[in-house]
C-alpha cells in the first residue's frame, strides 16, 4: 500500500510538471524518415525545421510561448507513420505537424490530422494527391510547400523538349507508386507537346542490372532519358549508360539531387538535371544566412538534401506566422489563418505572399522551381540566368 | 547481333551471382536435406563485413585492390562462422527431433534477426562499396563489360570448383560426400555426421558471403540487398536441382539470361515472369530439377 501511494505521488507530480510545462510551450509535431533510404531528405528537413524553430524561439517565440518540437522517425513506413500520427495527436496533443517525405506515408497518416482538425504542413512529399485527398470535405487541413509531381513532370517535359530541343525521350521509372505515377504524368506532359516517348521501361527497387532497360532506350534512338525513381536505382542507370559507352542527358524528378545518386554514380552522374525549389548557393542575403547557419549548426559543407532543408525551414516560419495571426493554438483557427495569411513570410525558397487560399493548398507554383545540374558532386543552377538578379526570388503569381 | 551478345553477357554475370548463392543452398541440402532460408542475409552480412574491413584497410593507406584481396579471407572466415551459428541455433535441434518444418521457421527467423542487426550496426542507407578494379568498361567486338563483371564470373566459378575439388579429393570432403549419399551409413562408418552438417552450413554461408563481396562493387551494399538475390537464387536452386552442383550454375545462367532477354525483347515489366514460369514447369514435370537425380523418400 505504501509503495502504491509512493508511485501515485510520483505519477501525480510528473503529470503536474508536464502540464505546467505544456502551458508554457506550443507543441509541434515533426515527422519524417530519419533513418533508411530516404533519410538524407528526412534529416535535412528536420534540421531545417529545427534551425527555424531555434531562431523563432530566440526572438521570443510565438504568442509569448516557446515552440517545442516533438520529433518522430516514421522510417518511411506507412504503418509507422499512422502510429506516429495517432501518438502525436492523442498523446502529445500537438498543435500542428510539419513533415512527410514519402507520399505513401503522408497519404496514410494525414487522414488522422484531418479528422482531428489539426493542420499538417507537408514540406517535402511530392505526390499530387496529398493536398486533394478529401475533395468533398468541408475543410482541408493539409497544406504543402513543396513542388508537387504535376508541376515537376511538366517542368521536366518542358525543359527536355522545348528548351533543349530533344525529340526522342525515353522514360525510365521504378515500379513503385512514386515511379509509376510520375511516369504517367510525364507521358501526359509529353503528349501535350505531341510527343510519344520512344521507350518506357521500369525496374524494381534493388535491381542490380539495368543493361536491358538502358539498351532498349539506346536502340530506340533516345536522345534524352527522363527519370522518375530514387537515388540508388538512378545511380544504376547512370552507371549502366557508362558501361554501355552511351551518354545522353538524364533529366528527371528532384530525386536526382539525392546524395545517394550523386555519391554512387560519381562522374557518371555529372550533368543530370532536375527541378529544384532551392539550390545551395548564396543568391540572396537570406539564403546566405540560412546556408551559413545550417553548416554552423550541423557541420559539413554540403547539405544532404538542400531542397528538403530549405522547405523544412520555410514550413516552420509559415506555421509560426499562422499561429501568430490566429492568436490561438486551435487547429481550425490556424487553418483559417493559413488560408488567409496577412503577413508576408520571407522564406529561403520564396517570399510567401498569401501562399494559400481556401481552395489552393499549394504554396509552390510552377514558376518557382528552377533546374539544378549535378556537377562535381554538388547541385548547381543549370541555367544561372534563370536566377540572376531580380529573378533570384521567384514568387507565386496572385490568383 | 551485338545487342543479343550484350544481353547474354550481362545475363551471365547476374546468373553467376544467382548460381553461387544457389550453390550454397545445394551444399546444405546435400548433407542434411535442409536449407538456410536466410541465405540472402548471409550474403548481405558478408558484404557489410567486407565493406567495414575494406574501408579500414584503405584507411591504413593500402591500395584498393590490395585491400580487397586482404579483405577476402576475413569475409570468408566470417561467412564460415556465421553459417555454423545458423546451423547451431536453427537447424541442429530440428534435425535431431526430425522436425519437418522447424528448420524453415528457424532459418527465416534468424535471417530477420540478422537483417535487423545489420540495420542497427550499419544503418539503413545503401552504401557504396569501393571497386578494386577500374570501372571503365572494356569492349570486346562491340560487347561492353566492366572488369569487375569478369571478376564476378571468374570468382564464382573459382569458388565452386574449389569447393567441389575439396569435396572430391580431401578426406574431409569425402566425409561430406559420404554423408550426402547416406547419412545413416556414414554415421555407422564412424563419420561425425553432425559435424559434417555444421561444416556444410559454414561452407554454404561462406559461398553467400563471397557472393556478397563480389556483387557489392557493381551495386550498393545495405541491409536489404540480400532479400531479392536470396529469393532468385532459391528459384535457381529449384530449376537446376538441389542435388547438383552443375545444375545450379546452369540454372543461374538460364534465369539471368532469360531475365535480360525478356526485359529487352518483351517488356521490362515482365522481366521476372519467364523465370518463375520455368520454375513452375520444372516443379510440375521434373520436381527434382533439370539436373537433379530423382530421390525416393522412404517414410
Amino acid at each position: 500500500m505504501k509503495r502504491n501511494l509512493f508511485a501515485f505521488a510520483i505519477l501525480a507530480s510528473t503529470a503536474l510538471t508536464s502540464a505546467a510545462w505544456a502551458a508554457d510551450t506550443i507543441k509541434i509535431g515533426l515527422t519524417g524518415p530519419f533513418t533508411g533510404g530516404s533519410s538524407s531528405m528526412g534529416v535535412s528537413m528536420r534540421d531545417g525545421v529545427k534551425l527555424a524553430v531555434g531562431e523563432i524561439n530566440k526572438a521570443g517565440g510565438v504568442l509569448g510561448k516557446q515552440l517545442q518540437l516533438v520529433e518522430r522517425d516514421d522510417e518511411a513506413k506507412n504503418e509507422v507513420g499512422v502510429q506516429i500520427a495517432q501518438e502525436l495527436i492523442n498523446k502529445e496533443q500537438v498543435v500542428a505537424t510539419l513533415g512527410f517525405i514519402n507520399t505513401g506515408v503522408g497519404q496514410a497518416s494525414q487522414r488522422f490530422y484531418q479528422e482531428a482538425e489539426i493542420p499538417v504542413l507537408n514540406n517535402v512529399a511530392t505526390g499530387s494527391i496529398l493536398t486533394k485527398q478529401w475533395p468533398d470535405a468541408k475543410a482541408n487541413y493539409v497544406f504543402r510547400n513543396a513542388a508537387n509531381d504535376t508541376i515537376q513532370s511538366s517542368m521536366i517535359a518542358e525543359e527536355a523538349v522545348k528548351r533543349q530541343g530533344f525529340k526522342k525521350p525515353a522514360i525510365l521509372a521504378d515500379s513503385t507508386n512514386y515511379g509509376q505515377l510520375g511516369q504517367k504524368d510525364l507521358t501526359e506532359a509529353l503528349a501535350k507537346m505531341d510527343l510519344k516517348p520512344v521507350a518506357t521501361d521500369k525496374f524494381n527497387i534493388g535491381d542490380t542490372d539495368m543493361t536491358a532497360q538502358v539498351l532498349k532506350a539506346k536502340e530506340a534512338g533516345a536522345d534524352v532519358i527522363l527519370t522518375y525513381a530514387i537515388g540508388p536505382e538512378l545511380a544504376q542507370i547512370a552507371n549502366a549508360m557508362a558501361k554501355l559507352g552511351w551518354k545522353v542527358p538524364m533529366i528527371g524528378s528532384w530525386t536526382l539531387s539525392m546524395a545517394s545518386f550523386i555519391d554512387t554514380s560519381g562522374a557518371n552522374g555529372d550533368g543530370a538535371m532536375m527541378p529544384q525549389t532551392f539550390i545551395e548557393a548564396p543568391t540572396t542575403p537570406k539564403r546566405k544566412d540560412f546556408i551559413e547557419a545550417y553548416h554552423k549548426a550541423y557541420g559539413g559543407d554540403r547539405m544532404p538534401s538542400p531542397v528538403s532543408a530549405a522547405q523544412g525551414y520555410d514550413s516552420a516560419y509559415l506555421l509560426a506566422a499562422a499561429i501568430t495571426q490566429a492568436k490561438s493554438t486551435d487547429g481550425k483557427k490556424i487553418k483559417d489563418a493559413l488560408e488567409n495569411l496577412q503577413t508576408k513570410v520571407e522564406g529561403v525558397v520564396t517570399i510567401y505572399d498569401k501562399p494559400y487560399s481556401a481552395t489552393d493548398h499549394e504554396a509552390i507554383s510552377a514558376n518557382i522551381p528552377v533546374f539544378g545540374l549535378v556537377k562535381g558532386g554538388r547541385v548547381v543552377p543549370a541555367h544561372p540566368e534563370d536566377i540572376a538578379g531580380d529573378k533570384a526570388v521567384r514568387v507565386k503569381p496572385k490568383s | 547481333m551485338n545487342i543479343l551478345a550484350q544481353l547474354i553477357v550481362s545475363g551471365v554475370v547476374v546468373g553467376m551471382i544467382y548460381g553461387v548463392i544457389a550453390f550454397g543452398y545445394q551444399l546444405t541440402f546435400a548433407t542434411s536435406k535442409t536449407l538456410n532460408f536466410g541465405q540472402g542475409e548471409a550474403l548481405m552480412l558478408g558484404a557489410l563485413v567486407g565493406l567495414t574491413t575494406i574501408n579500414f584497410l584503405i584507411g591504413q593507406q593500402i591500395g584498393t585492390f590490395a585491400a580487397y584481396l586482404l579483405m577476402l579471407p576475413v569475409v570468408l572466415a566470417f561467412g564460415l562462422m556465421q553459417g555454423a551459428v545458423v546451423e547451431f541455433l536453427g537447424v541442429r535441434q530440428a534435425i535431431r527431433t526430425k522436425s519437418e518444418a522447424g528448420w524453415i521457421m528457424a532459418t527465416i527467423a534468424l535471417g530477420i534477426i540478422f537483417k535487423n542487426l545489420a540495420e542497427n550496426i550499419w544503418g539503413r542507407d545503401a552504401l557504396r562499396f569501393p571497386s578494386p578494379l577500374p570501372e571503365a568498361a572494356l569492349s570486346f567486338a562491340g560487347v561492353r563489360i566492366q572488369p569487375m563483371e569478369i571478376a564476378i564470373v571468374l570468382g564464382a566459378v573459382g569458388l565452386m570448383i574449389a569447393v567441389e575439388v575439396f569435396n572430391r579429393r580431401s578426406i574431409y570432403g569425402k566425409a561430406v560426400v559420404a554423408t550426402a549419399n547416406d547419412r545413416d551409413a556414414a554415421g555407422l562408418m564412424g563419420i561425425n555426421t553432425r559435424l559434417v552438417i555444421t561444416f556444410s552450413y559454414a561452407l554454404s554461408s561462406m559461398a553467400a558471403a563471397f557472393a556478397g563481396v563480389l556483387v557489392a562493387p557493381i551495386t550498393l551494399t545495405g541491409a536489404t540487398m540480400g532479400a531479392v538475390l536470396g529469393l532468385k537464387a532459391f528459384a535457381v536452386a529449384i530449376i537446376g536441382g538441389l542435388s547438383s552442383g552443375v545444375g545450379v550454375v546452369v540454372g543461374g545462367l538460364i534465369l539471368g539470361i532469360t531475365e535480360n532477354l525478356t526485359g529487352y525483347y518483351i517488356s521490362t515489366g515482365y522481366k521476372d515472369v519467364p523465370g518463375l514460369v520455368l520454375l513452375l514447369l520444372v516443379l510440375t514435370f521434373k520436381p527434382s530439377g533439370l539436373f537433379g537425380a530423382a530421390t525416393i523418400k522412404k517414410v
